[in-house]
């Protein structure tokens, strides 16, 4: 355990390498890759040695100001051991993935570096034990994000997506700053445990927790692009496509969703902030969803569905479900990480992003095609694979909380993920192709693979059959966390189960059933009528599911664009009249100067009289 | 006084000032009897190394306690050794920008007339009489109004230099307005002698002339700090000055306005009577002048924060969008005075170190870069391809100009932040308009990083660096990250060396 600050010093290592050896192009992705497999496996020994030794914390002062004393240190609990199980691994996967995908960039080696600088951070931020190590790691995340949004800078959309990622996610580190300073004036520290502390023996005032709780949890909003601050999300998939997977789906996206657990004990005594948890996460599962139902972009499509997830996870911790929440964080790290690699895969042989020019594919990539499909049906919650194992934990967790019209939205999100993903897979890779392409090198397949067997396994370390392994180790915690555990009733995973299947099918019928009607109705035949008939069940499902959601999908996108990036434009607007305005009485006329100083002067002294009573 | 009395006097307690002054002194005789055409480079070295001997005997001076001497006209306490401290730092750096390469030169002026300057600023910050503050003011003003017109046939250096002088003019007045009200009420320069007074019957039965005097010393002193309402001659003077005498302006400059405004609205006026009455167990009582005029000194800062940080957004040229984010500055080291805070000394000290390592870098970046044209935000495209390491250079400093994490510039904030919030009670409007101000500041701090590493270049070849900014650019990223990393070094040092509170002490 005492080797646990090796797992963020080897990254950074592995930036300052590449940064001061840049020369050595060719060299910078193993050295990346070493580093940080390293790191993994530091990891992984200081999660076994966690099962073995328990909790481990150690902290050293940094400094003081007047009485205060500010401290840095390292912290190894159940939920940061797990997490940087998952960021360490997904990043060792996307440092070998890159090494094929980036393989022809010009700036090969400045990649890896901010690669190397980003897990750094992120590890560094699961490992702070107070609050002020952890925001500024949490700042240092944004920076690295910005740096690798905006990697292909001479795209301007690169450009914008980076900087409206980083003024976007500023905005909730805000809230989350105001709620560090509270708290610290409340408790007069930033560590955790002493806050902690302090809020279950009811030190801090009731409306004060829930006021702290709200501003961390509008930190985590900016950072988990739940709504209404998601645009930059989609925005940041202007990024190469193995950072949108290590950044923008596995890791710091969840960090939002980490910081709600790491604060748990603060939301857990604020019934206001757990059901603003419940009820943002729930919306912007259902709102992301359906937006993501008429999307053609094939990366904008699992940025959506990320939001979506995220949401879920969010909607888990509300309804009081931490090993529900933790779970599907899990899982989703390694499903969704996979999309987004076989993504990148299929985006690296056709050169194109729109799925509508897409298909036919999975004879050209079949390997490719083969871990989407695993990916896809572990999100879309198939069973036995890992996300119905976690998404019916959170669906439990609701229902067991007794929120209904929350536990009805995570149904119905359920339904339209497992439909827009099997949309997503069926125009890519079904049907017939004309397209050239090939399937990607090994380096590139082989963290897939990785990745595709933890999408089918990663669910059994937590299941109501084999044992709540997770939910048990993550009650080892040092924090007093109330866990509730709700025992799934027996219709609930049937229910998910005919949901799931009947958005695949749906997808099917719509996008590779529709192909052979049309085919068959040239032929007019006696199957003709049945497969017309079918048809037609397509077109009432389409009118009933399809064009009802289309045209709600449409609203948000508009609700969307309009209203909430219409406020934006508002207050930037207002920002730069005021800008203007001051510049236009900078007109460089030294009277001008003298007045306004003069003016100020008589300004001041006016107001004291006045307020002061002297007239 | 008698020669006796002369003689007693600790002298030693002033041997930074001589120091400087004999160095200044010196180097005007060179000057003059130096060959016009010999190269003026060997001047710089000899003022650095009077700086040195400065910094040496300040050194020296460290662990003694109160010295007050002329008749308590100088006062030597914890205060004046942390301000002059920076101040010298200062100008050491700006000279060494300024030092020559093989195409440019230096003139003699330039080098004296930094040092009377930073003669002034030491002065201001060691004075405890209306008219020695006010002279050490003058000197430094009338020393920066030539150093800005020093480039004669530079249209924008006269226009710079001409607004200058009548904008000081118009300051100055309002502070001496101010300083003869001070005088009216008690007959008194010395402003420890003022303090004593303040709560005799006159000034409370003239309160009103008290808190004038309060406010048009603080509007009069926010010239030198560019604070508003007095900050908008600061981006003529910044764009038309020389970079080097920018970076003065911007960082020496105002590290001793901070000085006078902390001395001579904390000192005389900290028992004296306010406003609003008050019951106290002792019958009708005042608030302090200090309680009273807060809002106004809360609208100040507030005012100064937006100003310079929303204007900052609109500017193209660099030396102006720095001059706007100095103002910005400005209005955050007002916020620990306007919260009253206690930690007001240590926070406004720590955070002029972080700014002026930051600040003084941000300028020799600029600086090395103006050999070519004029700097503009654009003239950083692709910088990154050009000179790497001048890019990183640049890029810490703008990281620590914005506040992130692990710079000099963070901590400072944080220190700030801590002082706002540690009054009873809070003051969040300061800590909500400083926040506005930072997220503001991030869009055109990061706007350079755009520019730097994600645009393609007009030019290709390196920028060349002269030995003197080498070691400029060495020392502040250096000193900006490991203040950043190791900030206990200067708490430590602060706590071990300074006790501020001794400012208080007659």
């Amino acid at each position: 355990m005492d080797y646990v600050f090796l797992i963020p010093m080897l990254p950074l290592l592995s930036f300052l390498i590449i940064l001061f050896t840049r020369p050595i192009y060719k060299k910078a992705g193993i050295v990346g890759t070493l580093f940080t497999g390293a790191a993994f496996l530091c990891s992984l020994i200081v999660l076994f040695s966690h099962f073995a030794e328990g909790n481990y914390i150690v902290e050293a002062n940094w400094f003081s100001l007047d009485t205060v004393i500010i401290t840095v240190g390292l912290e190894v609990n159940p939920l940061n051991a797990l997490m940087l199980v998952i960021v360490t691994l997904v990043s060792f996967l996307v440092h070998i993935y890159s090494m094929g995908y980036m393989a022809n960039d010009e700036r090969y080696a400045t990649f890896f570096s901010y690669l190397g600088l980003f897990t750094f951070s992120m590890t560094g931020l699961v490992l702070s034990p107070n609050l002020l190590q952890l925001y500024m790691f949490w700042e240092l995340v944004g920076v690295c994000s910005f740096l690798l949004v905006g990697f292909y800078f001479y795209k301007p959309e690169a450009k914008a997506a980076a900087k409206k990622a980083f003024i976007m996610t500023r905005i909730g580190d805000i809230g989350l700053l105001v709620a560090i300073f509270l708290l610290f004036w409340q408790t007069g520290s930033f560590e955790l445990d002493v806050i902690f502390e302090a809020a279950q023996a009811g030190d801090i005032a009731p409306s004060l927790i829930t006021l702290i709780a709200i501003l961390i949890f509008v930190g985590a909003v900016g950072k988990s692009g739940q709504f209404p601050l998601h645009t930059w999300l989609p925005d940041a998939m202007e990024g190469p496509t193995p950072v949108s997977a290590l950044i923008h789906a596995a890791t710091m996206v969840a960090a939002g969703v980490y910081l709600v657990a790491v604060t748990y004990p603060l939301f857990s005594v604020s019934e206001v902030a757990m059901t603003t948890v419940a009820v943002t996460g729930g919306f912007t599962a259902i709102f992301a969803a359906t937006i993501a139902l008429v999307q053609t972009d094939i990366k904008r499509i699992l940025a959506y569905s990320t939001v979506s997830q995220l949401g879920y996870m969010m909607l888990a911790l509300g309804a009081a479900g931490y090993t529900a929440g933790v779970f599907h964080l899990t899982t989703h790290a390694f499903f969704k990480a996979l999309l987004f690699l076989a993504a990148g895969s299929v985006i690296h042989a056709v050169h194109e992003q729109n799925i509508f020019k897409m298909g036919g594919l999975s004879k050209k990539l079949p390997i490719t095609a083969t871990l989407f499909l695993i990916a896809s049906l572990s999100i879309s919650g198939f069973p036995l694979l890992a996300g119905f194992f976690s998404k019916d934990e959170i669906l439990a967790t609701t229902y067991g909380d007794g929120r209904y019209v929350l536990f009805a939205i995570g149904l119905i999100t359920a339904f339209l993920t497992a439909f827009y993903m099997f949309r997503l897979y069926f125009l890519v890779f079904s049907g017939n192709s004309s397209t050239e392409a090939r399937e990607s090198p090994s380096v590139m397949l082989i963290p897939m693979m990785v990745l595709g067997a933890l999408a089918i396994v990663g669910g059994y370390i937590q299941t109501n059959w084999f044992g709540t392994f997770l939910g048990d180790w993550l009650e080892t915690t040092p924090y007093s966390i109330t866990f509730v555990h709700h025992e799934a009733p027996f219709w609930l995973p049937i229910l998910a189960s005919v949901l799931s299947i009947g958005g695949i099918a749906l997808a099917w019928m719509m996008y590779v059933r529709k192909t052979t009607s049309i085919k068959e109705s040239n032929e007019r035949t006696g199957l003709h009528e049945l497969l017309y008939r079918k048809y037609y069940v397509d077109e009432l499902y389409q009118v009933v599911f399809v064009k009802g959601s289309r045209v709600i999908a449409y609203f948000w996108m508009y609700v969307d664009r309009f209203i909430i990036e219409g406020g934006a434009a508002v207050i930037t607007g207002a920002v730069k009249r005021f800008g203007q305005a001051g510049v236009k009485l900078q007109s460089g006329q030294v009277q001008t100067y003298g007045t306004v100083a003069f003016s100020g002067l008589v300004l001041v002294l006016l107001l004291i009289a006045v307020l002061g009573g002297y007239f | 006084m008698d020669m006796d009395t002369l003689l007693q006097y600790q002298w030693n307690s002033m041997m930074p000032e001589f120091t400087i002054l004999l160095t200044a002194v010196a180097l005007s005789l060179i000057d003059l009897f130096m060959n016009k055409k010999k190269d003026r480079s060997l001047l710089i070295w000899l003022a650095l190394a009077g700086i040195a001997a400065a910094i040496v005997f300040l050194f020296l001076q460290f662990d003694d306690g109160v010295v007050s001497i002329l008749n308590e006209t100088y006062r030597l306490d914890s205060f004046a050794k942390a301000f002059k401290f920076l101040m010298l730092i200062g100008t050491g750096f700006v000279l060494l920008l300024g030092v020559p390469d093989e195409s440019t030169s230096v003139r003699g002026e330039y080098i004296y007339l930094i040092l009377t300057a930073l003669l002034g600023g030491m002065m201001m910050a060691s004075s405890a009489d209306l008219i020695t503050l006010f002279v050490g003011l003058e000197l430094l003003s009338l020393s920066s109004y030539v150093l800005v017109g020093i480039r004669k046939n530079n249209t924008l250096a006269n226009e710079a230099a001409f607004k200058y002088v009548v904008n000081g003019g118009i300051a100055t007045a309002i502070t001496l307005f101010g300083m003869s009200y001070l005088y009216g009420l008690t007959g008194e320069t010395n402003i420890y002698e003022i303090q004593g007074l303040m709560g005799s019957d006159v000034v409370t039965d003239n309160r009103f002339l008290a808190v004038f005097a309060f406010l048009m010393i603080v509007v009069g002193l926010s010239f030198k700090i560019t604070a508003a309402p007095f900050h908008m001659w600061a981006p003529d003077v910044y764009q038309g000055a020389e970079t080097p005498v920018t970076a003065f302006l911007s960082v020496v400059s105002k590290i001793a306005g901070f000085a006078i405004m902390l001395r001579l609205l904390m000192v005389p006026f900290v028992f004296a009577p306010g406003t609003r009455e008050v019951i106290t167990p002792d019958g009708v009582n005042y608030e302090t002048l200090l309680v009273s005029v807060r809002p106004y000194l809360v609208l100040i800062a507030v005012l100064t924060i937006l100003i310079g940080n929303v204007i900052a957004l609109r500017q193209l040229n660099a030396k102006r969008l720095f001059a706007y984010s100095s103002i910005a500055h400005a209005g955050y080291l007002l916020v620990p005075l306007a919260a009253l805070s206690e930690l007001v000394f240590d926070a406004v000290w720590f955070y002029l170190t972080a700014y002026l390592l930051m600040n003084i870098g941000a300028f020799a970046v600029i600086h090395v870069m103006s050999a070519e044209e004029e700097v503009t935000v654009a003239s950083f495209a692709g910088l990154f391809k050009r000179s790497p390491y001048l890019t990183i250079a640049m890029s810490i400093y703008l990281l620590s100009l914005a506040g992130i994490p692990l710079t000099a510039g963070f901590i400072g904030k944080f220190e700030i932040f801590m002082s706002a919030l540690g009054t009873e009670p809070k003051r969040y409007l300061l800590v909500t308009a400083m926040l506005m101000g930072t997220v503001l500041s991030y869009v055109y701090y990061f706007g350079f990083f755009v520019q730097m590493y994600f645009r393609p270049s007009k030019h290709q070849t390196p920028v060349t660096i002269s030995n003197g900014v080498t070691a400029v650019l060495a020392i502040t990223v250096a000193g900006t990250v490991l203040l950043g990393i190791f900030p206990s070094v200067a708490l430590t040092f602060i706590h071990d060396h300074f006790q501020f509170l001794e400012i208080f002490n007659q």
